[in-house]
């Protein structure tokens, strides 16, 4: 990425964490709009898979210091997560939208898979229902957000060719 | 594949495990060193976010706190209004007890509804019939005064009209007895219509605004005395050899719940004690107010008058 859009991507991801940590709470969704795994996937497609695992790394410590029980479950969530779509990025690098929303929310879900099962506190029913009640519903709802940014974001961050 | 790309994509691989096993590393850590981390994590890197998603809780929390404060404040509004209906009709059930004192016999009580639909506004239906004595030609009063008079009546209801009717007519007198006249409903437009007019009365005998008017026996159908209103004002009409006055009801038809039927007996024995209290009360405040008028436009006329030359005027 060139100097101006690496700025710009910094920007984007940087409104990004600030709307996780002041809208989410505000709105305390049950299944909640995940802004910081939106801003991931929108860097991990645009970056190198090592990169992209770090920002997921990244990512995934600033949720983890907010709630230190599961301390790097989040940053070990993110890490593959970020590492996963940059590596995937060659297939869902389209303009589908449909294409894109499925990838927000595959990687919401995988996100919330990981998570539950390296913090290990939920389990038998609560897992189960948190796994496929809960996960599908803030996937979705991810998704449809992460549809919207990706709409406003795109234009800024689309790469023009050389010919 | 390119040797350099083979190299990179190694490159991210081993950047990719090394985040991993890092992430696994502080997962497994114990307590005191995994809360240092996140301390000093949340210290310094995460001051602003920490801050941020702490004030957003907070304001999350005021709105919910706000709605249900909102609630509150809405029931405790709903039961002062439904306290203060309770209280006026507690005063009212109170005057209607004192005038039943004051009447001592020849009365039904009853409640009253008051007609709503079209063509009913001038009529209360009365909870009381021919079985509890009331008969047609009663007068249907209230603790403030004249109502109206039962029309129909059936076994256990019985429907009055009430003074904005149409038909409704009341021989009147003013207090002193110098005034004579017939009430009836003004039939005015916007706020007039819900007024009285008293007309017929001579020439040589005005009336003062705020001049209390008392049914006058007359007619044999409302006794002597029942107050029927204040005087509001002079009717200018061009050719008359009567005066007539604007008169406002002491009973608003829309307020009355609980009414007292006289029967015939009791109108022909006469209530003038009932609401002669009321009516001098009315009287002496008419001459209270004219006497101050009376006094300020003394004092206004005094002021205006020319300073006396005579060893008032300043050297």
């Amino acid at each position: 990425m060139r100097l101006s859009r690496t700025l710009m991507a910094t920007a984007i991801l940087t409104t990004l964490v600030a709307l996780h940590f002041t809208l989410r709470p505000l709105l305390d969704w049950r299944a909640g709009v995940d802004f910081l795994v939106i801003g991931m996937l929108i860097i991990a497609v645009r970056v190198r898979p090592g990169a992209a695992a770090l920002v997921g790394f990244a990512l995934g410590l600033l949720t983890d210091a907010m709630s230190p029980d599961a301390f790097g479950a989040a940053a070990l969530a993110m890490t593959l997560v970020g590492f996963g779509a940059s590596r995937l990025k060659a297939a869902f690098f389209a303009d589908d939208l449909l294409l894109n929303a499925i990838f927000i929310f595959v990687g919401k879900a995988v996100f919330d898979l990981i998570y539950l099962l390296a913090e290990g506190r939920l389990g038998g029913l609560g897992l189960v229902a948190q796994l496929f009640l809960w996960t599908p519903l803030a996937a979705l709802v991810t998704a449809i957000v992460g549809l919207a940014v990706m709409a406003v974001v795109r234009p800024a961050l689309e790469q023009r060719r050389p010919r | 594949m390119p040797r350099g790309s083979r190299g990179d994509s190694r490159a991210d691989t081993v950047v990719a495990i090394g985040c991993v096993l890092l992430a696994l590393t502080l997962l497994i850590l114990p307590d005191g060193p995994r809360d240092a981390v996140a301390g000093a994590i949340r210290g310094n890197l995460l001051g602003p976010l920490a801050a941020m998603q702490e004030r957003a809780a907070r304001a999350r929390s005021t709105l919910v706190l706000n709605d249900s404060l909102r609630v509150v404040a809405d029931s405790v509004v709903a039961r002062s209004q439904r306290l203060e209906a309770v209280t006026a009709e507690n005063d009212r059930l109170r005057e209607l007890l004192g005038l039943g004192r004051a009447l001592r016999w020849g009365y039904v009580p009853a409640e009253a509804l008051v007609g709503r639909r079209l063509g009913e506004e001038h009529t209360l239906l009365l909870s009381a019939g021919a079985v509890q004595g009331v008969s047609p030609l009663s007068a249907v009063v209230t603790a403030e005064g004249l109502v109206g008079m039962v029309q129909q009546v059936d076994p256990t209801t019985s429907v009055a009209i009430t003074w904005p009717h149409p038909d409704f007519r009341v021989s009147a007198v003013s207090l002193d007895g110098s005034s004579f006249g017939i009430v009836s409903a003004h039939g005015g437009v916007g706020a007039d219509r819900y007024l009285l007019e008293l007309h017929g009365v001579p020439y040589r005998a005005p009336l003062r605004a705020g001049s209390p008017i008392v049914s006058s026996g007359l007619g044999g159908v409302y006794p002597r005395g029942l107050l029927i209103g204040t005087v509001v004002r002079e009717l200018r009409r061009g050719t008359s050899w009567a005066r007539s006055y604007l008169v406002r009801p002491t009973v608003r038809p829309a307020d009355v719940t609980a009414v007292m039927i006289l029967s015939p007996e009791r109108s022909a024995e006469g209530v003038e004690s009932v609401w002669e209290p009321a009516a001098q009360e009315m009287l002496r405040r008419v001459r209270a107010a004219a006497d101050s008028v009376a006094a300020a436009a003394d004092r206004a006329r005094s002021d205006s008058a020319p300073p006396d030359s005579a060893g008032t005027e300043p050297r």
